[in-house]
């Protein structure tokens, strides 16, 4: 059965979904993207459905990944010009082995299907039967993470916009905490840094899923991003906008020292 | 391969006049989900988008903010979505870990449409019902 590549072989967003596309083409063009692996619509439905042979080929194909994995939905109509299905379909971090791929898949596949999802779909004028791909990647476990703009999506100023925080992204994509933000001159000039309220920081345990670790006092203050890791931040915006055209949105991570890139997209809606 | 069992599909109303091998159609469609305890597995007023069968487990169903019965294995809901997408009369909340078999109805149109047999049985089926219904 067809349906699994390598990321950086995920060409037809109609069959992968467009973040796994979007994360091939960002591995293509040398941008520091975790490994991993796409899987189309048709064998997340199958590996749903209970299909013995497509469960075994899943876990196969994601087992070098070693583990844990994080596995996200790529719809194959998501994040569209018209249609955003942010926190309509599943991301599930932090399953523990690719022996656990089948029952993630499985909840993957429902999230796409559930009432809420359903809903969203008639509300937004799709009538399309929901078919998603997935996204399967070695998980970081990042000491920062956080979310950029490359514009200012308010009011279109031609500067860096970044939110940080300490941990998984998830803490500051999902609004768990206050996060330190940051704007930067494309030149590089730092023009604000405003430290947050970080009380909580994303981890993964041991046997899969996360965790709110309580972050110790002296940090919770204390701005997780220094002027080098902004300076790299503002490579990689300049990296990203070079390749894929202005006004980005970046999620991005800092594991073991080095900057690593989970998803850029088109801003969907700019004060501009 | 899953797929709903198909006695526990044969006791369902709007199946009642279906053969064995028509269910046995219908039972192939069903994929397995389980709900961790607590979760609502569907919110009263939402649109509908799958029919259920519990498979173990227990849930509790809700009927304005009210508790109006409980479910367990065998038991099954959400059918008349199938046809209807129409919203939830109930919510239904996972007492224990619940684990269903589920059919959406993406699904399920293109077996109904495909098979006039299968269409016109469920048809008389709703008629059914809704004589019993009007008949209180």
């Amino acid at each position: 059965m067809k349906g699994t590549v390598p990321l950086v072989k995920a060409h037809e967003t109609a069959l992968y979904g467009s973040k796994a596309v979007g994360l091939g083409q960002a591995i293509r063009d040398g941008l520091p993207v975790p490994p991993g692996f796409a899987l189309s619509g048709a064998i997340v439905e199958a590996v749903a459905a209970g299909n013995d042979r497509a469960i075994k080929q899943v876990a196969k194909t994601a087992r070098p990944l070693g583990g844990p994995l994080a596995v996200r939905s790529s719809a194959v109509d998501e994040d569209g010009a018209e249609a955003s299905f942010a926190g309509q379909h599943l991301t599930l971090l932090n399953v523990p082995s690719s022996e656990h791929l089948g029952a993630a898949l499985s909840e993957i596949w429902w999230s796409a299907n559930s009432d809420s999802a359903i809903s969203y779909r008639q509300r937004v004028g799709l009538f399309t039967r929901p078919s998603v791909g997935v996204v399967v990647q070695a998980l970081l476990d990042p000491e920062s993470a956080g979310v950029m703009f490359t514009r200012n999506p308010i009011n279109g100023a031609d500067e860096r916009m970044i939110e940080a925080s300490w941990g998984l992204g998830e803490a500051v994509v999902a609004g768990q905490v206050i996060p330190d933000s940051y704007r930067i001159h494309r030149s590089g000039e730092v023009l604000q840094r405003t430290p947050g309220f970080k009380k909580i920081a994303i981890r993964t345990l041991p046997e899969g899923g996360t965790f709110e670790q309580e972050v110790p006092p002296e940090l919770v203050e204390q701005l997780c991003l220094d002027d080098g890791q902004l300076a790299e931040l503002n490579g990689l915006a300049d990296r990203c906008e070079q390749i894929y055209g202005p006004a980005r949105d970046i999620e991005w991570a800092f594991a073991d020292g080095k900057l690593h890139l989970l998803q850029c997209r088109a801003v969907t809606r700019s004060g501009s | 391969m899953t797929g709903a069992p198909v006695d526990a599909l044969q006791r369902v109303p709007l199946f009642a006049d279906l053969n064995q091998r028509e269910v046995k159609q219908i039972a192939r469609l069903f994929k397995q989900r389980t709900f961790p305890a607590g979760e609502t597995v569907v919110q009263e007023g939402s649109g509908g988008a799958a029919f259920y069968v519990i498979e173990s487990g227990e849930a509790t169903v809700f009927v304005a903010g009210k508790e109006y019965s409980t479910l367990g294995p065998g038991d099954y809901f959400g059918e008349i979505a199938l046809i209807d997408e129409g919203a939830r009369l109930a919510t239904i909340t996972a007492t224990s870990e619940l684990g269903c078999y589920g059919v959406t109805f993406w699904d399920f149109r293109p077996l109904v449409e495909s098979n006039g047999v299968i269409g016109w049985k469920l048809l008389q089926s709703l008629a059914r019902m809704y004589r019993e219904a009007r008949a209180g």
